[in-house]
């Protein structure tokens, strides 16, 4: 029905930018990773896996490891608990239900930039909004935090993370609970289950799939993760917002003074993907289960 | 009983105040960092819940004119509109081809492209950069342009194949035989009934791409090309030895989040959709 042609002509286009520039550049990555190299006209020199064992010993990366790990579970904990909790509280047959998942969802189609703008208005020290809120009803103690310090940044970026992150899982959760048949619920409350049994008895379970992938996304997204802390850490970013990424970026573009490890930045590159990869593999494996079949 | 629906009562009441409290703090984002952006900086300070006493214009004068906003907007509309256009035509032929062809590899190509969806963007970071050096393109609008167009093939495709492949394949049967060639079913047939979902990816590519910021990090360097979300890191740089004109900066935040704002009070239910078809297909 299809002739050959056609189907050649129709992929090429494709199949040649996906190639040129997302293929090829992800291979290159790798032979990159085993060279000292600072781009520009210099000799790339062959150093072998040394690139992986500097690494290995750098405390820098580990803290970005850290921090990546944090994301993760910290993170992760906080808005798969929100996203659940909407999900359970909207599903108990409250009003509205379309207008409130359109809002939470909202932050997600603002630019990242604009959205750590705000944060860092809140949390920014002495004149922040967060300061004068709490002033302003008389919690002058807590107010004199310094939220942007080096042992508080982290989680004062991780605020604004869940917050826009909460929106994204809430809707995906929320529209793989809407494919379950509504007379399920309405049996399980003539019986008398309260919202959070039918919620771990009935949602959790019909959902299983739908869990699955969206924690698998919520991990490989906290492996690449960079706009969102490297946007709130501003020009001279404190190493306590580093992620894999951030790190890979300013070795290889630097900030004011460019740093140029071109093979050094790369390997940390490989590194994330290796981790996708192991996720991908790990989460299959640990949550292998029947899925419910209605 | 009685006692049993009031506690019941509070409950709902509760359920309404955690959801609706959550909800309104999107909009309480958007209300203040417009206000914000029509304030004097002492104000801004000052009070920063306050309504401004008198909205000050200028700051988006400023910001547009002066700190070149104006250029920046230019900039971002010329790359994310010629961008989301070329992904479109790549994008759109190679799905259908991936989901209605009967061809051998189908389903590993198909696989291929998805493979695309994992790779860490970060790690592309430095060898696109050298590429797009080697090829004159580093620094230009047009490198990023291909580079934006090529990221997305595989979320796009991945989107449009569950389109196509959800379309009754009696029509295009029905085409075949009234004497339809293989490309005339798809231009004439298929592709108008697939629309719906091409317009979603477009969309969704518009917003992405509009927002889009660490892939023009690595790419673009100098100020003339730089993009909105460029301009507003640029500012935050510059503000550092300048003395904060918060005002000014929420002028900018203000004009790089109305765009996407507007498309999404106008079609959030299809881009919501859109997102969660491709989440949770």
């Amino acid at each position: 029905m299809m002739r050959r042609r056609m189907v050649i002509a129709f992929l090429a286009p494709a199949l040649l930018l996906y190639l040129g520039f997302l293929i090829l550049p992800a291979v290159q990555a790798f032979y990159l990773s085993f060279y000292d190299t600072s781009g520009f006209g210099d000799s790339a020199e062959w150093v072998g896996l040394s690139n992986y064992a500097r690494l290995w010993g750098d405390s820098v990366f580990w803290r970005a490891i850290r921090n990546m790990a944090l994301i993760m579970f910290v993170g992760g904990i906080a808005t798969f608990g929100l996203a659940f909790l909407f999900t359970m509280l909207m599903n108990a047959g409250m009003k509205g239900k379309k207008l409130f998942r359109t809002l939470i969802f909202m932050p997600n189609v603002i630019a990242v930039v604009a959205i750590t703008t705000f944060w860092s208005f809140v949390f920014m020290p002495r004149y922040g909004m967060l300061t004068s809120f709490l002033k302003a009803i008389g919690l002058d103690g807590i107010a004199a935090t310094a939220w942007t310090a080096p042992e508080n940044v982290f989680y004062a970026m991780m605020v604004g993370l869940v917050w826009i992150s909460v929106g994204f899982y809430t809707i995906l959760i929320m529209a793989g609970a809407d494919k379950i048949p509504a007379d399920m619920y309405e049996a399980a409350r003539l019986e008398g289950a309260s919202t959070f049994q039918i919620f771990r008895q009935i949602t959790l379970p019909m959902i299983w799939d739908v869990i699955l992938i969206t924690l698998i996304l919520w991990a490989i997204q906290a492996v690449k993760i960079v706009e969102f802390p490297y946007a709130f850490g501003g020009p001279n970013i404190d190493q306590n917002l580093y992620t894999p990424a951030i790190y890979l970026y300013i070795m290889g573009f630097g900030q004011r003074e460019s740093v140029y490890a071109l093979g050094y930045s790369t390997t940390i590159g490989v590194v994330m993907f290796i981790l996708t990869i192991a996720i991908i593999v790990l989460m299959r494996f640990l949550f292998r289960r029947e899925r419910v079949e209605f | 009983m009685s006692d049993f629906i009031s506690a019941r009562g509070i409950k709902r009441g509760l359920s309404y105040l955690v959801v609706g409290g959550w909800a309104l703090f999107s909009v309480f984002f958007v209300v203040w960092v417009v206000l914000a952006s029509l304030k004097k900086n002492r104000e801004l300070f000052g009070s920063p819940l306050s309504i401004p006493t008198s909205p000050q214009w200028g700051n988006f004068v400023k910001t547009w004119v002066n700190n070149r906003f104006g250029d920046y907007f230019l900039n971002s509309l010329l790359v994310t509109s010629v961008s989301v256009v070329a992904i479109l035509i790549v994008a759109v032929p190679a799905a259908y081809v991936l989901s209605r062809g009967r061809f051998r590899g189908r389903e590993a190509l198909s696989s291929f492209f998805a493979f695309g969806m994992g790779v860490p963007f970060p790690l592309l970071f430095v060898p696109l950069f050298v590429m797009m050096a080697s090829m004159r393109l580093a620094d230009t609008l047009t490198g990023l342009t291909i580079v934006y167009v090529a990221l997305s093939i595989p979320f796009t495709i991945y989107v449009l194949e569950g389109f196509f492949s959800s379309l009754p394949s009696e029509l295009e049967s029905a085409a075949v035989i009234d004497g339809c060639s293989d490309v005339q079913v798809f231009r004439h047939v298929m592709l108008p009934l697939a629309m719906p979902g091409v317009a979603t990816v477009a969309i969704l590519n518009f917003v992405g791409l509009w927002n889009e910021y660490q892939l023009s990090l690595v790419l673009i360097n100098s100020p003339e090309n730089r993009t909105l979300s460029l301009g507003i890191y640029s500012l935050i740089t510059s503000m550092q030895y300048s003395g904060g004109d918060w005002a000014s900066l929420f002028a900018g935040v203000t004009i790089v989040m109305v765009p996407t704002l507007i498309l999404f009070v106008i079609l959030s239910e299809k881009m919501i959709s859109g997102i969660t078809m491709g989440g949770v297909k």
